[in-house]
């Protein structure tokens, strides 16, 4: 089931905060975050994140396009290692 | 036979049900469109009067995108998941399910048709 819209898509506080921080700044430096269910929402673009993965940290560049979408989206939890010898040809993620 | 919404061309059954034939619009969405402007649903296509139909392609394609429009627009959210690495995307290009079903077993009809690996069950049934 999707969110209520009458809260509005939820978004980490304190993350927020660090990101109005450092527009006021200029700087863009990667912000380390565990909130991978946090929405990426428009102050974000064309700042770095470094998204826990549960290991450890993923870098992303957050364009237009990705307003909208949750952290999580871009930093996968899972390697997939190809299958052995005959089906080379599958992509490899994360 | 009537043309409505482009290339559709839905037959003489009832025009609830004909207006089905077209990409983008089921049975809720046909009964939807009929009650807004006022049409019986059990009229056959081939009795409704031609300013009926221009009334209902015309309510149809200010409201609703269909048909090529449709797919387009598909293809373009596809394509801009792709295009942004999203968790979406990337199942959409390596072609595996993409809304989180199990990938043990099933989801043949993402992953083809099934690619027999040697020696793999009678490794198990030995171990």
């Amino acid at each position: 089931m999707s969110r209520s819209v009458k809260k509005g898509p939820y978004v980490d506080s304190k993350l927020l905060k660090k990101v109005l921080k450092q527009k006021e700044i200029k700087s863009n430096e990667p912000l380390r975050t565990w909130c991978r269910s946090c929405t990426i929402v428009p102050d974000f673009v064309s700042h770095t994140f470094m998204i826990h993965n549960g290991k450890g940290f993923q870098r992303l560049f957050v364009t237009d396009d990705m307003v909208g979408h949750k952290l999580g989206e871009f930093a996968l939890t899972r390697i997939f290692r190809a299958h052995g010898g005959v089906k080379k040809k599958e992509t490899p993620r994360g | 036979m009537p043309r409505i919404a482009g290339t559709d061309i839905p037959a003489d059954k009832r025009i609830v049900i004909s207006l089905t034939y077209i990409y983008g619009i089921g049975k809720a969405l046909s009964e939807k469109i009929l009650k807004n402007i006022n049409i019986d649903e059990n009229i056959r296509a081939k009795d409704l009067h031609e300013d009926q139909l221009t009334m209902i392609s015309g309510y149809i394609e200010k409201s609703f995108a269909t048909e090529g429009q449709l797919r387009r627009q598909e293809m373009q959210n596809i394509a801009r998941m792709k295009s942004i690495n999203c968790y979406r995307g990337i199942r959409h290009k390596i072609g595996l399910p993409v809304r989180g079903q199990r990938t043990k077993t099933n989801a043949r009809t993402r992953k083809g048709r099934k690619k027999t690996v040697a020696g793999k069950k009678s490794v198990k049934e030995l171990g």
